[in-house]
């Protein structure tokens, strides 16, 4: 186990008002291992990665990495972790080459290879950057530098605070890979982010935070279990006024002008499929999608309960 | 990593990240400590000798007051308000490496105004310069204690807190401070404050480094400088600890 996260609680007052950032959260991240840490603004997400980080303290709760405490020895926190922070990394008149190269020699020392700072920029596609001073990139290009900076000679943890902010969706998927390569060689990555159908591919266990406190934590199927696990039919008519009659496995039947949508038990597929083939040939039915439930289904339906239970 | 070379990729990144900026300040900064030398003789008359060293070896101490506690808080303060600080707290080094390699930045953006003015003022004036072997270390501590007060003060405070003060900083240090004309000039209290303030002596131990057979600097200078260097130092080193 990397990082041992108990009961951490922490607490903001601001005008004699206390704000309760981050309520009794308990998890564990091992090796090799992509966290995804979703949640809405203001939800406590960069709370608790400057808390892993050694920059705030947590009132309550412990916070172990390979087994020591971040409060005894920041330290070694601070050498077993890098981070791409939320908000940009002001470069000024360094060049990408210049500020990951420094950072990779700042954690690797004389042994490390500069070659691998090609190799970022050639996986990320962003050598045409790679001695474009920092004041004069683009925001992706910025972004994806910070990136680089925080992976070239990646800790046992790494985290990244948004990492695809302003990066395009191409790169995007450079990024996930270098990600996936990164647990792939042992380590483990904390991945903040408000992307959440890319995060449901990227991570292998994820956590929901609202207001402080986990929704739900576990694999991807796991919290969309928690959920449901039906499955999503979206089906276009010819017209609006066109009477279908559905099967009856059909449940929360919707209709929307010539849109109907209703969801099923996974193990229905194959009929439903006939059915609206059957609807197709008809002349009924223009146009249909089957999906699963999405972890961003899950995302909202779980969040839209918090709400529901606050109000 | 040992401390050296965690000492040199820092002080590159330092650097790098703010090239353009050095330059550009060291430039001002030789500017200034002309500009001082000079202009400070246009208000006085006719000044004899000895008013213009007292002027030309007062400049060294303004441009480093200037450096330490006008120019380093406003970088320490835009550093805090776009996060560049907190990220430097993530790096894998001790935090007094990165203070380290600050100082280092600010002196050698000080040192070429410091250099050029006194050759000038030597060329135009002649006022009886006379180095002593304690300019390299005087020059030294003066330059730690303001920018160590300067890193105390802008950790401590909040960026437009730290702006304030470096503003009256350099009002006070210009105007109502003993480092161009003597001490006696001033009421009985300010000269009280001097005594216990670094100002008067960083501007004795300067003085007494670049004409040693007219000045003469006390230990007590040397014990003041020490002590708020101390101070600065550990209330920085202590800020960026701090959680
Ligand atoms: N330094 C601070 N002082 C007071 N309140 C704070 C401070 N930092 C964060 N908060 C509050 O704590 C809560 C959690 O903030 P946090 O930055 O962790 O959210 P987040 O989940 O990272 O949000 P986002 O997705 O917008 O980045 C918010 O209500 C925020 O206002
Ligand atoms: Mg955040």
């Amino acid at each position: 186990m990397i990082l041992n996260v108990e009961n951490v609680t922490k607490a903001f007052s601001s005008r004699g008002k206390e704000k309760i950032a981050n309520d009794h959260l308990s998890f564990t991240i091992n090796e090799g291992e992509v966290f995804g840490l979703l949640g809405q603004n203001g939800a406590g997400k960069t709370t608790l990665v400057n808390q892993i980080l050694g920059l705030l303290t947590p009132d309550h709760g412990e916070i172990l990495l390979l087994g020591k405490s971040v409060l005894k020895a920041p330290a070694h926190a601070r050498s077993i972790c890098s981070v791409q922070p939320q908000s940009q990394v002001p470069l000024g008149s360094l060049t990408p080459k210049q500020a990951v190269t420094l950072m990779g020699k700042m954690r690797a020392g004389k042994g490390f290879n500069p070659k691998r700072v090609d190799e970022l920029f050639e996986a990320l596609d962003m050598t045409e950057w790679a001695n474009v001073e920092g004041v004069k990139l683009s925001g992706g290009a910025q972004r994806l530098t910070a990136f680089c900076m925080a992976v070239v000679v990646p800790g046992q943890l790494v985290i990244l605070d948004e990492p695809t902010n302003d990066v395009d969706p191409v790169r995007r998927r450079y990024l996930w890979q270098v990600v996936r390569s990164l647990a792939d060689q042992g380590t483990a990555v904390i991945l903040v982010t408000h992307n959440v159908l890319e995060a449901e591919k990227a991570v292998d266990r994820l956590a929901i935070i609202s207001h402080g406190k986990f929704l739900a934590q576990g694999t991807p199927r796991e919290v969309k279990g928690s959920v449901s696990n039906k499955v999503r039919i979206e089906l276009s008519l010819v017209n609006e006024i066109e009477e279908v009659s559905v099967p009856d496995w059909a449940h929360s039947l919707r209709r929307n002008g010539s849109r109907l949508l209703f969801s099923m038990d996974p193990s229905r597929i194959s009929p439903t499929i006939d059915w609206i083939t059957d609807q197709v040939d008809g002349g009924l039915v223009v146009d249909y999608s089957i999906s699963p439930t999405t972890i961003e289904d899950a995302y909202i339906a779980l969040n839209s309960k918090k709400t529901e239970g606050v109000s | 990593m040992n401390g050296l070379s965690a000492y040199k990729y820092v002080f590159q990144i330092q650097f790098f990240r703010n090239a353009g900026f050095l330059i550009f300040m060291t430039l001002i900064q030789i500017l200034i400590s002309i500009g001082i030398v000079i202009g400070f003789t246009y208000m006085i008359p006719s000044p004899d000798t000895d008013t213009i060293l007292f002027l030309t070896t007062g400049a060294p101490t303004i441009i480093l007051i200037f450096s330490g506690l006008v120019i380093l808080p406003q970088q320490i303060g835009s550093a805090k308000s776009d996060g560049y600080l907190n990220f430097m707290r993530t790096w894998p080094v001790n935090r007094s490496v990165i203070l380290g390699a600050d100082t280092i930045l600010g002196l050698l953006i000080t040192i070429p105004g410091i250099v050029v003015s006194t050759i000038v003022a030597h060329l135009m004036f002649n006022p009886g310069y006379d180095l002593s072997w304690t300019v390299v270390p005087a020059l030294l501590m003066i330059a730690l204690t303001s920018i160590g007060v300067g890193y105390g003060f802008s950790y401590l405070l909040s960026p437009v807190a730290s702006l304030s003060v470096s503003q009256i900083v350099v009002f006070f240090s210009l105007m109502f401070s003993p480092v161009n004309y003597p001490m006696d000039r001033l009421p009985e209290w300010l000269q009280a404050l001097h005594e216990f303030l670094p100002i008067y002596s960083m501007a004795e131990v300067m003085r007494a480094s670049l004409a040693a057979s007219t000045f003469d600097a006390s230990l007590g200078n040397y014990i003041n400088l020490l002590i708020w260097c101390i101070l600065g130092y550990g209330g920085a080193i202590f800020i960026l600890n701090k959680r």
